[in-house]
């Protein structure tokens, strides 16, 4: 009740911290939206402005822009296949597909309706619990960070799709691509050929953009009729309580899963996501949906950002230990004040705690007024001609790539990843495991090596943690019972095909 | 040409008007330029932006109203701020925010230019670095994380695999000849992690990133890895002190074009003392932690040249380059 009255007393204090939020939101949709610049970049530019402006205000202004780019980042995913920020590209699979079943307004409604209740879910846990729940972070240790990744990983054996071999391979080559750069423990350089571009590795927006977009638009440009309009349909469609109650498993799994990967430095919104949108197929009563147009598997992934935008701001606060690039933005915002987060800043600065909570909340009204507005003038776009529509989204998407780094080599692998991911595609191989190692690889590698340093080479020491030990269980069984399902359903259609011979 | 005098008759004046009285009464030699850029690879936030943007007020000051711009130049961890700078006019116009990042990426990978083709101009600050542990760790001093060390094994944390860290601690590994395994991780706050849950005996970093941990009394510093202990912990010993003969200098200063004019080199360092002297500034760059170490220009060359030169021993002899 206190903190309500210094919620209150904050935004009195300071009224600049409302426009500061739905301005944020605002400018986070857009940087969101555009392909290749992340929430951290989006959060960045705007850090310039924030030198002189009222501290309140200012840390307002980048956390709404981390929550508003988090959902700008579907926007692109469900109507033109391009993962606008690195945790919505699990949302590309079912928004593009319900997409081009001609339901994307009722995609960009499930996609606002879920980022908003992960949002809300995450930013009471925020208010209420920060101090507590920041020490959760300390029981993470490197192994339990190889745990974490394992089971992410797992996911490759569900994900697979018609062939378990084709998608190990894909999940290979993912992790093959993440050995690119500075080798975490020896700081040996690898396969960066001296190119000081690919010191810090082939970052997985590009390979995002790549195999989803720029792949995309090689298969769009290559059909005949492609002149035709689409046939979305031209407005959003917020869930009725049908799909709301459907959604409902979806949703309480990608909150609960967004709330612990925000809390865990170096999980991310990448993550949770991934693992979300699986939980929610393996909890589905309708799992064949998944991959063909699910509501539920935008809903999961979705959420899960939605909390992890929130959750992620907990360790930065109480540890002053930022767990994403974009809680790092922030923690900059908070330092060229004058203000040093950890564990003091809930007394020395409680007025900018309790103003940056309000600012939170009102950011969430302001997330359902621009979410809303925004999404028409993106769907009318998307229903312009054909012709017109793919030169604007290659325009847009290298132009993107281009502006992290004003780096013509970063357009360079996004278009060598267009073209893998055609050839992909022409062989029937999935994408998706090759993200998830992308994502994931460098993690689990750093972490395993780091683990071993520690142990002295004793692998025992996964089992001593036990976070390690549980996930990496639960690793284990997600695997069995997919392998064993894969084999049966390959049994069975072996069978059906000698009948029909 | 009339054109361009009036320029520079309208940036005298703004300069004038900037300038406050004390600047302006001893006169400095004007500076050839009105606005100078000074580029940094980090990116808005980071370590080298935010030192920038501070300072620069207060520089404008100290060096008679010129005018300071930041230009964030990332990417190729520094390979492209070189790049520019090398190709720049050596008129004053533009220097290079350096730490030793930029000597390690000139030794990791071949970028367009490398170090070599700048040149120093001068120091401004020393990064402290000190060796720090969880407040309710077992160990009081240095020492004790010596013993532990050499009676079993000791686990010591360092932010990134090719850095001064991980050097320093290496050296640290040698000079006292105990089994310690040295952990890298991807930045600071990953680490911090590890020191805080006990995973780690000991972390090294930077004063900045444990302050908010040591202000709320979790973290216990052990030894500053400087030549001198800091101003700001006067009680906190350095690790010549307690017997291990190790001291770092991660430099923070600017590098510039070769052949950069003598009344610029000049004009900077005259600023720089003056900036250093600076009360105002004083208090902002003591409570972030950093040590004034100005260095002048003719010393400074032959310094990062010596710095680069240890690097590149470092590097070879851990085989991470040949």
């Amino acid at each position: 009740m206190n903190e309500l009255m210094a919620m209150f007393g904050a935004v009195v204090a300071s009224p600049m911290i409302i426009p500061a939020a739905f301005g944020g939101i605002a400018w986070g949709i857009l940087g969101g939206a555009l392909p290749g610049i992340s929430p951290s970049i989006t959060m960045a530019l705007l850090l310039p402005f924030t030198y002189g402006a009222d501290p309140t205000a200012a840390v307002v202004l980048l956390a709404s822009t981390y929550l508003g780019a988090e959902y700008g980042g579907s926007i692109p995913a469900i109507l033109i296949r391009t993962p606008g920020t690195n945790s919505a590209a699990a949302t590309v699979i079912d928004g593009y597909a319900m997409k081009e079943q001609g339901k994307a307004g009722e995609a960009l409604g499930i996609s606002l309706y879920s980022t908003l209740l992960g949002s809300i879910f995450g930013v009471i846990l925020l208010i209420t619990l920060t101090q507590p729940l920041a020490n959760v972070a300390l029981a993470f240790q490197p192994t339990s960070y190889v745990g974490l990744g394992v089971l992410g990983l797992s996911v490759i054996a569900s994900l697979a799709g018609e062939s378990l071999i084709k998608g190990m391979m894909a999940g290979f080559i993912g992790l093959m691509i993440a050995t690119v750069g500075t080798d975490p423990v020896t700081g040996l350089n690898r396969f960066t050929f001296d190119d000081p571009e690919l010191l810090s590795g082939i970052p997985p927006i590009l390979v995002m953009v790549g195999i989803y977009a720029v792949a995309e638009l090689f298969e769009q440009s290559s059909q005949p009729g492609w002149r035709q309009t689409n046939s979305a349909d031209a407005s959003i469609k917020m869930p009725d309580a049908l799909m709301r109650a459907r959604l409902r498993v979806a949703q309480v799994i990608g909150a609960v899963i967004g709330f612990i990967e925000g809390l865990t430095p170096g999980g991310g919104g990448t993550i949770a996501a991934f693992l979300s949108y699986n939980e929610a197929k393996r909890w589905s009563k309708k799992p064949e949906e998944f991959g063909n147009g699910s509501p539920e598997g935008i809903a999961a992934p979705e959420t899960a950002n939605g909390a992890v935008s929130a959750t992620a701001l907990i360790p930065m606060l109480g540890l002053g230990i930022p767990g994403s690039n974009s809680a790092a933005v922030l923690l900059g915002g908070f330092l060229i004040h004058g203000m040093t987060p950890g564990p003091m800043l809930f007394t020395k600065h409680y007025d900018v705690v309790m103003g940056l909570y309000a600012g939170k909340v009102i950011s969430l009204f302001a997330l359902v007024i621009v979410g809303y507005l925004i999404l028409r003038p993106c769907i009318w776009l998307v229903n312009r001609p054909k012709h017109y529509l793919m030169a604007f989204i290659f325009a847009l998407v290298l132009s993107g790539v281009y502006a992290i780094h004003n780096s013509l080599f970063h357009v360079g692998i996004a278009l060598a990843f267009g073209v893998i991911g055609y050839g992909m595609k022409y062989f029937r191989i999935p994408t998706l495991p090759m993200v998830l190692g992308v994502v994931l690889g460098f993690m689990v590698e750093s972490n395993y090596r780091r683990a071993l340093v520690l142990s002295d080479g004793d692998h025992m020491t996964f089992t001593e943690d036990p976070i390690a030990a549980t996930l990496l269980a639960l690793a284990a069984i997600f695997i069995v019972i997919s392998l064993v399902r894969h084999f049966r359903d390959s049994l069975k259609s072996g069978k059906a095909e000698q009948k029909a011979a | 040409m009339s054109m361009r005098k009036l320029r520079l008759a309208a940036g005298a004046i703004v300069g004038l008007a900037v300038a406050v009285a004390p600047a302006f009464a001893q006169a400095p030699a004007k500076y050839p330029k009105d606005t100078v850029i000074l580029a940094t690879h980090s990116s808005p936030g980071g370590g080298s932006d935010i030192f920038l943007r501070e300072l620069l007020p207060h520089l404008t000051r100290a060096m008679g109203g010129v005018n300071f711009a930041v230009e964030n130049i990332s990417g190729g961890s520094g390979a492209k701020a070189m790049a520019v700078l090398a190709k720049a006019k050596p008129d004053g116009g533009m220097f290079y925010a350096t730490t030793p990042t930029f000597i390690y990426t000139s030794l990791l990978s071949k970028p367009e230019a490398s170090y070599k083709d700048l040149e120093p101009l001068v120091n401004v600050f020393f990064d402290p670095e000190v060796v720090y542990t969880a407040a309710d760790s077992k160990f009081k001093t240095l020492q004790d994380v010596i013993d532990h060390a050499k009676a079993s094994r000791g686990k010591w944390g360092a932010a990134n695999p090719a850095s001064l860290e991980r050097q320093v601690l290496e050296q640290m590994k040698t000079a006292t000849g105990v089994r310690a395994a040295v952990v890298t991780f991807e930045g600071g706050g990953d680490m911090l992690i590890n020191v805080l849950n006990h995973t780690l005996d000991i972390g090294i970093g930077e004063m900045q990133e444990i302050r908010g941990q040591m202000e709320a009394g979790k973290l216990r510093v052990l030894a500053v890895m400087g030549e001198k202990r800091l101003e700001q912990l006067p009680e906190i010993p350095t690790a010549r002190e307690q017997g291990v003969n190790v001291a770092v200098r991660k430099f923070r200063g600017l590098a510039g074009p070769k052949n950069t004019p003598p009344e610029v080199v000049a004009a900077w360092e005259a600023g720089v003392q003056k900036v250093l002297a600076d009360p105002a500034y004083k208090k902002i760059y003591m409570e972030n932690g950093l040590q004034p170490a100005f260095i002048p220009h003719a010393e400074y060359v032959k310094f990062v040249a010596e710095f680069g030169q240890e690097t590149q021993d470092f590097l070879k002899s851990t085989g991470v380059i040949k």
